[in-house]
């Protein structure tokens, strides 16, 4: 696993970078917010640990400029203050944990750990349903045959599979799958419509059936 | 002399009769509904070379009737269509063309093949009133019949380039991505279905 660490304290950066390169991690180490921006700009991570403090820029910014670039790189932020608006702030800007200042070099090797494991666990995640197999790396429904999604379906089969045991509110699918984007509602039943024809498609034994014109849910059904 | 001797003649009727029947199915329909059932509708007589070829891969002698009764596909149509349900419907129209039994048929479109060809396939026994090489009159042709969409065929035009060509590169890649497209490509055919399903309410 590669990390890029971004801390201004020579000592300390120097400190943790021996340990977490003990514990078999590569390790990449710069002195500020504007460094780390510039490393991932050329190279990619795993993991990227970086604290908030820093001159030149500090590592809030910092954040905020990956996540605009469009990186989605897990990050776990350092802080020695712990006051509750700084976490607030760093979370908001994009990181996805924090650590405050001083901890235990465990505890940031196994915070290391659970990111990278839901990072890789969500990215190759397959799902089953009653015969069917969703394979959200290559985008493919199994079941019979085979047949590719688009990215929408994909997330939006994603969606319904997870709730498989309760309606899902048009709303509730709207927001999950188009958050933040500028389209009607109607696209929801669009995109069952479409997922449904391709689980008969590949004679999938589930469909998704609309209860109270409004909500979905996927269910098995006997007779294909 | 040719392969298929004598019934060359009646073979070239057979099929003639039921692509006029299978162009008159497709007009009347356009008459009512305004829409063509299919795109392209092609036709052949298997080449003699082809024949020979086939009969002796099948270690069968090379005689007229092995040509019309050991191979099924001496006679061949092919309908390409714009849309999944038009292969259906044109299948529908076929099954009820009169002297016309389905002998055998095979849905390689719910059923795909491993590497990702999908067809509809479909033998018929054509009854017609020529002699055939068993002595009947009327006589018994078969015909082959293999109806698919307008991707589908592409994939498949791209995938008969393929298997007769030898010492590719990257062969392995490209079967590979080959299966890819085909499940892009009825993924697409699908979701074109489901929007003219919705456009027509």
């Amino acid at each position: 696993m590669k990390v890029l660490f971004a801390e201004d304290e020579n000592d300390l950066r120097e400190v943790i970078k021996k340990y977490l390169e003990f514990q078999g991690y590569y390790v990449d180490a710069v002195a500020n917010g504007s460094q780390a921006v510039d490393k991932l700009s050329k190279d990619a991570y795993d993991v990227i640990i970086m604290d908030i403090m820093m001159p030149v820029m500090d590592g809030v910014t910092a954040m905020k400029k990956i996540r605009e670039a469009g990186n989605t790189i897990p990050a776990i932020f350092l802080t020695a203050k712990s006051e509750v608006s700084d976490r607030i702030e760093g979370l908001d800007a994009g990181a996805d944990d924090y650590l405050t200042k001083p901890f235990a070099m465990q505890e940031l090797s196994a915070r290391l750990r659970a990111l990278y494991r839901r990072k890789r666990d969500y990215k190759t995640r397959t799902f089953t349903f009653g015969n069917l197999e969703l394979d959200t790396e290559s985008s493919e429904l199994r079941a019979h045959n085979t047949i590719a999604l688009s990215q929408k379906e994909v997330r939006l089969l994603c969606c319904l599979l997870l709730n498989s045991d309760k309606n899902m509110t048009a709303d509730e699918l709207l927001l999950d799958v188009w958050s933040g984007e500028d389209t009607s509602p109607d696209i929801v039943w669009m995109y069952i419509s479409f997922l449904n024809d391709k689980l008969k498609s590949v004679k999938a034994n589930s469909q998704i059936n609309a209860y109270d014109s409004n909500s979905y849910r996927i269910t098995e059904v006997r007779d294909v | 002399m040719n392969i298929y001797g004598k019934y060359y003649n009646a073979m070239t009727r057979v099929m003639n009769s039921l692509v006029q029947n299978i162009e008159e199915n497709s007009r009347k329909h356009e008459a009512k509904t305004g829409e063509k059932l299919f795109e392209h509708l092609r036709y052949r007589i298997k080449d003699e070379n082809s024949m020979l070829e086939k009969l002796e891969r099948n270690g069968l002698g090379q005689t007229t009737h092995n040509a019309l009764r050991s191979i099924t596909d001496s006679i061949g149509l092919r309908i390409v269509c714009l849309f999944i349900d038009d292969v259906y419907e044109n299948i529908a129209l076929i099954k009820s063309i009169p002297g016309c039994t389905v002998i055998k048929e095979k849905d390689y479109i719910q059923n795909a093949k491993p590497n990702g060809y999908r067809s509809y396939h479909m033998i018929l026994d054509m009854l017609a009133d020529e002699p055939d090489p068993d002595g009947n009159t009327p006589g018994h042709f078969f015909v082959e019949v293999q109806l698919r969409t307008i991707a589908m065929d592409t994939w498949a035009a791209l995938e008969h380039e393929l298997k007769y060509k030898r010492d590719i590169k990257n062969q392995e890649l490209i079967v590979s991505e080959l299966h890819r497209c085909a499940n892009e490509l009825a993924s697409c055919d699908v979701s074109m279905q489901t929007l003219r399903r919705i456009i027509r309410g």
